[in-house]
């Protein structure tokens, strides 16, 4: 009885306390969004003053919005042809990585084969490897090869590294899809071919979406193969594009941040838009690996 | 063709590319370079079989060191930073309410950006002349506080640790949130009928449960400070006088700027070696504890 009491006692005395408790922690939890938030917040605005603004009024909201950074940036600094390259790139790295990512998953949950738990272990063993430990090796074999500085160059191991993740995700959610479904294809005259493309790859489509925009993420943001494999002006992506900005337009900040403003807007938007998958995606990629 | 032999021919085709791409971009790459560690080779030219000296040099090379010191620093930072900070918000974030959900949004949306993006506008903040920070601290009567903060080498790794660890708190936020709400409420009530409520109940009752979560964020924490390597070739290139430099930069600089690309395998191989004892020793230590 005593217990009980007191476990009354002391839960009144937390709700007289919570109100004005909480609305101090509520208020502290804003500041600390709000500090996060800043840097990204400072570039939004800085991108859309002059020169002379972001020098005199650098916390200020724009006098006046002008563009004029914007559009600098997309001719004189490269930033469209680096919009397209990126685009390029990670389109057919996001391709492959679905499709070989899905087929590989597919035949290693559904099919027991000596060798299975093997190449599992290889791909898990993969997700350990520090990426910036291949950039010599694979910089030496791109150019023996004469893939140094193409597109290719960058698809390839953007692929590799992204499929250990795409197959671990695939492997967990087949796991969860009854086998009568293939079964019944087979019977309706399907070989595995037709199963794996009219039943398990559009019964995938949920792992596929979150595959795809941590892929997406991750390649449209990749900086260090870019900047070892990549050497023409004409292939360069997005950051690489900007981290020689700073180089090539010194002190032309404002410059700068229209570039900068160019290559996030995109992530932001997807970002936005796909919040809860890519949190939940980020959080199983990364304890996966 | 019969049903058994048609299935395996599917799962070779299937498996096949994805393995042959894994294979040869991702683990191949390691052997080579472990190989190519015991060369003398400035990408023209013969290679010359040089043993263990690469290492050697490594070894002897005081920058070798400080790199490896800027890359436990990244890593105690990361881990004193990141792990209590996620912890804490993820306590009083923990219910899914809107407003929650919002500043969980807020807390994770760095983590999207390009490293690049990051890099350069905290090199803004840290300009010594154009910068956010020491104009703050000027507003606040703060003078003597100003200075060149990515160029003063007593100072610039915690400088450069800020941004990183900035970026990177939203999964961990994200991953303690989920151990929490996977707590059952009959383990919180027992906790309460005990008199643990508050700091001692986070101590005895939900700390000991989510024991195994926190390992989890330390060892990523581990493995993602030691391929830090985008923010600081953004923000400093390694410098000032490779004072910055990490092993990652230290391998990039010396392989891609001084073209010594047998040292930098050895380099290479030193990374992964580091980070496979890291990981390991992490793993056995916590292991001995829960």
């Amino acid at each position: 009885m005593q217990g009980t009491t007191d476990v009354r006692s002391s839960d009144s005395n937390g709700s007289l306390w919570r109100k004005p408790v909480s609305g101090v922690v509520k208020t502290l939890l804003l500041v600390y969004a709000a500090v996060t938030l800043y840097p990204l917040y400072w570039l939004m605005i800085s991108a859309f003053k002059s020169n002379q603004e972001f020098f005199n009024r650098p916390y200020a909201w724009p006098q006046n919005f002008q563009i004029d950074n914007i559009t600098r940036a997309w001719d004189l600094g490269k930033m469209g042809q680096a919009l397209i390259n990126s685009t390029i790139v990670t389109l057919a790295a996001v391709v492959l990585t679905i499709v070989l990512g899905t087929l590989a998953a597919y035949a290693l949950e559904r099919f027991t084969f000596k060798m299975n738990n093997i190449i599992k272990g290889i791909f898990l063993l993969g997700m350990l490897i520090p990426i910036h430990s291949t950039l010599v090796p694979l910089f030496i074999f791109m150019n023996k090869i004469g893939l140094l500085d193409t597109y290719w160059s960058l698809i390839l191991p953007y692929t590799a590294f992204e499929l250990p993740i795409a197959i671990f995700l695939g492997m967990a959610y087949l796991a969860s899809i009854p086998r009568e479904v293939e079964e019944a294809a087979m019977i309706d005259g399907n070989g595995w071919w037709g199963v794996f493309g009219r039943i398990i790859f559009p019964l995938c489509l949920p792992v596929i979406s979150t595959v795809t925009i941590l892929a997406f993420l991750r390649f449209w943001n990749d900086f260090s193969f870019a900047l070892v494999f990549i050497n023409s002006q004409a292939l360069k992506t997005l950051p690489l594009s900007l981290s020689l900005f700073s180089d090539g337009f010194g002190t032309d900040y404002s410059l700068t941040m229209g570039a900068m403003f160019i290559a996030v807007i995109p992530t932001i938007v997807i970002y936005l838009i796909f919040q809860e998958q890519i949190m939940k995606g980020m959080v199983a990629g990364s304890v996966k690996g | 063709m019969p049903a058994s032999l048609r299935s395996k021919s599917f799962v070779v085709l299937a498996l096949l590319p994805a393995l042959l791409i894994f294979l040869v971009f991702a683990i191949i790459p390691i052997f080579w370079s472990a190989y190519y560690g015991f060369f003398d080779w400035k990408g023209l030219g013969a290679a010359k079989f040089i043993g263990l000296n690469n290492y050697e040099m490594m070894l002897q090379d005081p920058i070798f060191w400080r790199a490896l010191k800027n890359n436990l620093i990244l890593v105690a930072s990361a881990i004193i930073g990141q792990v209590p900070i996620a912890l804490l918000l993820a306590l009083l974030l923990l219910k899914n309410s809107w407003f929650n959900r919002l500043l969980r949004s807020a807390v994770f949306l760095p983590m999207v950006l390009s490293t690049v993006v990051v890099g350069l506008i905290w090199g803004y903040i840290y300009h010594p002349q154009i910068g956010l920070l020491n104009q703050v601290l000027e507003v606040l009567g703060l003078d003597s506080w100003t200075r060149a903060w990515l160029d003063d080498p007593k100072i610039n790794m915690f400088a450069v640790s800020i941004p990183i660890n900035w970026a990177n708190i939203g999964p961990y936020l994200i991953i303690f949130i989920a151990a929490l709400q996977n707590i059952s409420s009959e383990i919180g009530d027992a906790a309460k009928i005990d008199g643990a409520i508050g700091w001692r109940k986070l101590f005895y009752v939900t700390l000991p449960i989510i024991w195994g979560t926190v390992v989890v964020t330390i060892v990523l924490c581990i493995s993602g400070s030691l391929k830090a390597f985008d923010h600081v070739i953004v923000m400093t290139g390694g410098g000032p006088a490779q004072s910055t430099e990490l092993l990652a930069t230290y391998m990039y600089n010396n392989s891609f700027t001084i073209y010594r690309y047998g040292y930098g395998s050895a380099v290479s191989t030193m990374i992964i070696l580091i980070s496979a004892l890291l990981i390991g020793l992490n793993y056995i230590i916590t292991k001995r504890r829960g």
